[in-house]
Order: C-alpha cells, then structure tokens, then sequence
C-alpha cells in the first residue's frame, strides 16, 4: 500500500478518536475488512506490542504502519499518531474557556462513550478469533480480573500470558 | 500566557509554583525522551510523571500543566503526545511543541517497530506461537478493560441512562447497523451536541 495512502487512513483513525486503542475499529474496519492490507492476528501483535512498549498506548499505529508497508509504512503510521497532537495548540491559546461549555463537554462525553462501544463492536470478532480453547479464555479471563483487581501493569499481564502459552506447550 | 519567542523566556506566569525560567531545547528533549519512553501504564501515567518533572524543574506552572493536562483529554488522537506538544507549545511555542513531540514519541515508536519484528519473526516457531498466543488472548483483556476504563468515568452520578443509551446506541449501529465507526462517532457528536447533560448532579 503506498505510504501516503496509509497515513491518510491511520490518520482518518486518529484524528476522529479521542484515546489509544480506540481509533482501532476505524482501523480496522480500512485495513483488514476493506483493503485487506493487514490481518486481526497482526492487529493483535501490534496491540500486544503497544502493551510491551512504554509510552502512550496509541503506539500500536506504528506497529501496523510496520507490519502493512514496512519503514515507509511505519514512518507513515509515527506521522498519523503524532499529527492530531497539534490540535491541542488552538485549544489551548484560543479555546480552553469554551471546552466547559454543557454542549461542548456533552458532545466530548458522547463521543468517548460511543468510542468505548465501538471497541467492543471491534473486540468481540478478535476475541472469537483468539479465544479458540480453554486456556486462551482462561488466559483472557484471568487477565481482566488482574487488571480490574489490581494496580498491575499490563506488560506484566502480557508476560504472564505469554508464560502461561508456554506452559500448554510444555 | 507564555510569551511568543523561541529563545528560553525568564520568569513568566507563575502559578501556585514559581516558576524561573523555560528550558533550552536539549534539556526539554532529554526530559521527555527520559520519562515519556520509560513509564509502563499508558498515557495517564505516563502525564502524570512528565507533568511532576516539568513542575519541579519550574519550566511551568501547575495551573499551565494541568491545563494541558485537560485538554489533551479532549483533543483527538493520543492523549500523551497531545499533553507534550501542549506542554511543549506553552514553554517554548513551535519549537518546543515539536521537540517534544518527537521526544516523547520516537524512541519509543523505534522500539514498537523492533518489537513488532521480534515477534512477527518468533510467531512460526512452535514455542513461541504458543508464548503468542498467550499474549494474544492477554491482549483481548486489555482491551476489554480498556474499553471499561474509557466508559467508567461517564456511568457514575446522575447520567447513566444517558450513557447507556448513547453506548447501546452506538454498538447497535456499529455492530447490527452495520455503520462506519466515523460515521457512528458523528452520530455520536450530534446526539451528544443536541442533548445536553444537566448540570445536576
């Protein structure tokens, strides 16, 4: 895929969401159901990739700028994850009053919790993809409950599952 | 506000910290490398740490960092890269917009890329596809919290009707609908701009 259309489709992804993960189902929905450029298990490694890497979690757009176009690709995808980062620089000189206003803190609120649905809408075909035996599930299950119980970090999530495949294999 | 030259500014204004001085560009590029690449946790930590190394060092005020600090919640794209360029802008306009930027974001994107090799090249070896597939249903967890993390500041107090409705909403259309994610956003930005909260609660 050329690098210039990839970094318009990321950049369409990141510029429209309002936190890591969730510009994935745009994401998503271009690459693997649409150009058919990238597969779910390389959206899952570039996830487990953005959960092993410090830093923001939208790091995983570099990751699959990588996997779809290579050095290109993942210069494209650095340059789509840091180009909506300017738009703070408006706000903040001009329009830092008026993120208060009810409508404007409204439309934000709807926004996030409808990016919150549409990573559940994206989660759940991965999910039937990954989760194909019991530890998997197992795996996954335990996962959350450590992340929800815990102040854990998710690279030790990561680790421990990573063990935990081991493990079946031995 | 800060003033508009790119050369390190004296004093300027001064919050409930005092502040002495903007820094020169290495040291905001050393700063950002050294603690927007190392913190584990994501882009909250990762703020959090920055915002009190910034603050201590007096290149700003609270008041300003915390500033950027919100808005970045409301800009699009990654919140932590929206914080530095922010923090950046206010201390050094342009320039120190993009130093930090680019601090703060490429060692980083230079080890996802390594990592990304690593385990694209690992995933055909019998082990490691197993190690893989242990990451990769870890993966959907964090996912799955991450999800909850994104809905659970917005399901306490007195709008959680609202927020049902504006989350089953945007599932059915995404999932059932069969609409475009941007287009589900939009929908999502319209309801919200035309069915305000009420300031009670």
């Amino acid at each position: 895929m050329n690098p210039i259309l990839l970094y318009l489709l990321l950049l369409k992804a990141t510029i429209t969401s309002f936190s890591g993960l969730a510009s994935l189902p745009i994401i998503r929905q271009d690459l693997v159901v649409q150009h058919h450029v990238l597969t779910d298990a390389q959206l899952n490694t570039a996830i487990v990739v953005s959960r092993t890497t410090p830093g923001p979690v939208g790091i995983y757009v570099v990751s699959i700028g990588y996997a779809v176009g290579g050095i290109g690709g993942a210069i494209a995808g650095w340059l789509a994850m840091c180009t909506p980062a300017f738009l703070i620089i408006p706000l903040v000189g001009y329009a830092a009053r008026r993120v208060e206003h009810p409508r404007v803190r409204s439309m934000t609120r709807a926004v996030v919790v409808a990016s919150a649905a549409l990573l559940l809408s994206a989660l759940l075909p991965l999910a039937h993809d990954t989760l194909t035996g019991a530890v998997p599930i197992a795996i996954a299950i335990g996962g959350v409950t450590a992340l929800l119980a815990s102040n854990i970090e998710p690279l030790w999530v990561v680790v421990a599952a990573s063990l935990a495949g081991l493990l079946q294999a031995l | 506000m800060p003033s508009s030259t790119s050369k390190p500014r004296a004093a300027h204004d001064v919050g409930d910290v005092a502040v002495s001085s903007a820094p020169p560009l290495g040291s905001l590029a050393w700063v950002f490398a050294r603690f927007g690449n190392t913190v584990f946790g994501g882009g909250s930590a990762t703020m959090t740490v920055l915002e009190r190394h910034i603050v201590e060092r007096q290149w700003l005020d609270r008041r300003h960092a915390q500033l950027a600090y919100a808005l970045s919640r409301v800009t699009p794209g990654t919140n932590l890269l929206a914080f530095c360029t922010g923090v950046g802008w206010l201390m050094r306009r342009g320039p120190g917009a993009v130093v930090a930027l680019a601090a703060a974001s490429i060692p980083c994107s230079v080890l996802a890329i390594a990592l990304t090799v690593f385990y694209t090249a690992w995933t055909g070896h019998p082990l490691a596809a197993f190690a893989l597939r242990g990451a990769l249903a870890s993966a959907i967890a964090i996912m799955a919290v991450t999800c909850w993390t994104m809905l659970r500041p917005h399901v306490r107090g007195a709008h959680r009707l609202r927020v049902a409705l504006l989350f089953v909403g945007a599932f059915v259309l995404a999932s059932i609908g069969g609409l475009s994610p941007l287009r589900v956003l939009a929908i999502s930005a319209a309801v919200g701009a035309l069915w305000p909260e009420s300031e009670t609660r």
